[in-house]
């Protein structure tokens, strides 16, 4: 019985992996139970169930809605238009040496720095607002995506190159129809860790300045020491995390099968 | 035999520069000539130097002395009236064997209906009948090699070039794939370039084996093959095949065995 359940939630179908994700989160809120019926200060640790009345109750009243709206438009645009620069800068270091040599270091010197530490910083300059977290959920999340374009581009088969450039092909051709796809799948998984480091970002964007946003609720109900409605707003971020990294992984298998097998 | 000559390799020499080390010559002045329909191998100890012709002559890279001539015209880059089929999996794995049979033709901005046509012609040829929509990883090694192989006559070049192409498969699929290859090149008429390290396949197929010498590769002997054709598998055990297979074995043996030293 258990050995046949094992190998049901081994399979690679949609199926299994909404199992397999069913079955953490259960174990998740067990352990979650259990732990709060020890811990008894409800200062601390509050029960599932009073998290999920939070939740329905930030629902209702319409907090939930205007906080969502922040936060995901915040996060969506600054989260695609990090994609999109950290593609290019990665493009640009993968094409050119002299670049890739010089602006490498300092790209790894700023990768090191904690960007999110500095987040008073850009709010000082930029403003309570869509502004600061803006360029805020940009630094943190675009150094994944230039690292694995690089990567990617730079890590191509020669032979495949080879037989291209046997057929006669152009270096925009070698581009399209070889570097590119092969890189692909590398991108995708660079934009999968910048997608989780542009939740932490924009939750500490919230923090420090703004009035709407899951940052923002999460801050002001650990102020009143509201821990279910703290819960409620974490385990929905924990819920966009989760749903962007699901659906990177089934995209980048998807654009490189190959790489299963 | 009185076909022009559609191959003319004219004193090509190349040497590799190298940084901080001393410069390696690779070839010094190989000539010969195939002709039209011709099936030419050349063998070799590793290091002979054998894959860098293969490649100047392909046009991918320039050699440091002499010219290459296809009919008469002088190569200086790829072109389509020469093909590759290259050892290692050089088939786009996010292609079905369909559009990489087909990969030559759209690089070179064959309409799409007509690159798909002339594919599938090839891919019958090659006896992938059946796979068109299969995915490289989908296929064994000898499959593989058959696309690599259509993807190459697709193009319909003049002069087709081998680099070891059943190097990495098994000995019983190379058989099959050596009798596969004399088929397809008796029913296309191209004019072929083979380099191989097995002395069995070189002389199994051709019409003339090139032996090379190592470091810096020479051609050492020039070795006519007279067996009959058509060919079958039989013939590898006839006494004039085998005598065949053992004067150039004994031409390179020095080389091979200084080789495995120095490795």
């Amino acid at each position: 019985m258990a050995r046949r359940l094992f190998e049901f939630l081994e399979q690679d179908t949609r199926t299994a992996a909404a199992a397999r994700v069913l079955i953490s989160t259960g174990a998740v809120l067990v352990v979650w139970q259990i732990v709060s019926m020890i811990v008894t200060n409800r200062l601390l640790l509050v029960p599932p169930a009073e998290v999920a009345v939070a939740l329905a109750h930030e629902v209702a009243d319409g907090a939930m809605w205007t906080n969502a709206s922040a936060t995901v438009t915040a996060v969506v645009t600054s989260f695609v238009v990090s994609v999109v620069i950290g593609v290019a800068i990665g493009l640009a270091l993968a094409s050119s040496r002299i670049l890739s040599l010089t602006g490498g270091p300092v790209l790894s010197a700023l990768n090191s720095v904690p960007i999110i530490a500095l987040a008073p910083l850009f709010i000082a300059w930029l403003g309570l607002g869509f502004a600061s977290k803006f360029v805020l959920v940009i630094l943190v999340a675009v150094f994944p995506v230039v690292v694995t374009t690089e990567a990617g581009l730079r890590a191509t088969d020669k032979p495949l190159i080879e037989a291209a450039r046997s057929f006669n092909a152009t270096p925009w051709q070698i581009f399209t129809t070889v570097t590119f796809p092969y890189a692909l799948p590398f991108i995708v998984s660079g934009v999968r860790v910048a997608w989780a480091r542009a939740l932490v970002g924009i939750v500490v964007a919230e923090f420090f300045g703004s009035f709407a946003g899951f940052g923002y609720a999460i801050l002001s109900a650990s102020q009143t020491f509201d821990t279910a409605r703290v819960l409620g707003y974490v385990i929905m971020l924990g819920a966009m995390g989760l749903l962007g990294s699901v659906l990177f992984a089934a995209l980048e298998q998807r654009l490189a099968p190959w790489r299963q097998e | 035999m009185t076909e022009a000559v559609r191959l003319a390799v004219d004193g090509i020499g190349k040497t590799f520069e190298r940084r901080g080390k001393p410069p390696v010559e690779a070839l010094r002045d190989i000539r010969m000539t195939i002709r039209e329909g011709e099936f030419v191998s050349i063998v070799g100890a590793s290091g002979s130097g054998k894959s860098t012709l293969l490649r100047i002559i392909d046009g991918l890279i320039a050699p440091s002395a002499g010219v290459v001539r296809v009919d008469g015209r002088p190569v200086s880059k790829p072109g389509r009236d020469r093909a590759m089929v290259f050892q290692q999996d050089s088939l786009l794995p996010w292609k079905t064997v369909a559009e990489n049979v087909a990969y030559g033709l759209t690089l070179a901005k064959v309409p799409k209906a007509e690159a798909f046509a002339t594919a599938q012609k090839f891919i019958d040829i090659a006896g992938l009948k059946g796979f068109e929509q299969h995915y490289p990883h989908q296929l064994s090694g000898g499959m593989r090699q058959r696309v690599n192989v259509a993807r190459a006559l697709a193009v319909d070049p003049e002069i087709l070039l081998l680099d070891e192409p059943f190097a990495a498969l098994d000995a019983q699929t190379r058989e099959i794939m050596q009798t596969e290859l004399l088929s397809i090149w008796q029913a296309t008429g191209k004019t072929v370039l083979l380099i191989t390290h097995q002395i069995d396949e070189a002389v199994f197929l051709s019409d003339r084996v090139i032996v090379f010498s190592a470091r810096p590769g020479t051609i050492r002997r020039e070795i006519p093959v007279p067996l009959p054709r058509p060919r079958d598998l039989e013939l590898k055990r006839s006494a004039e095949f085998v005598s065949l297979v053992d004067t150039i074995w004994k031409l390179i043996e020095a080389e091979v065995r200084a080789g495995l030293k120095e490795e």
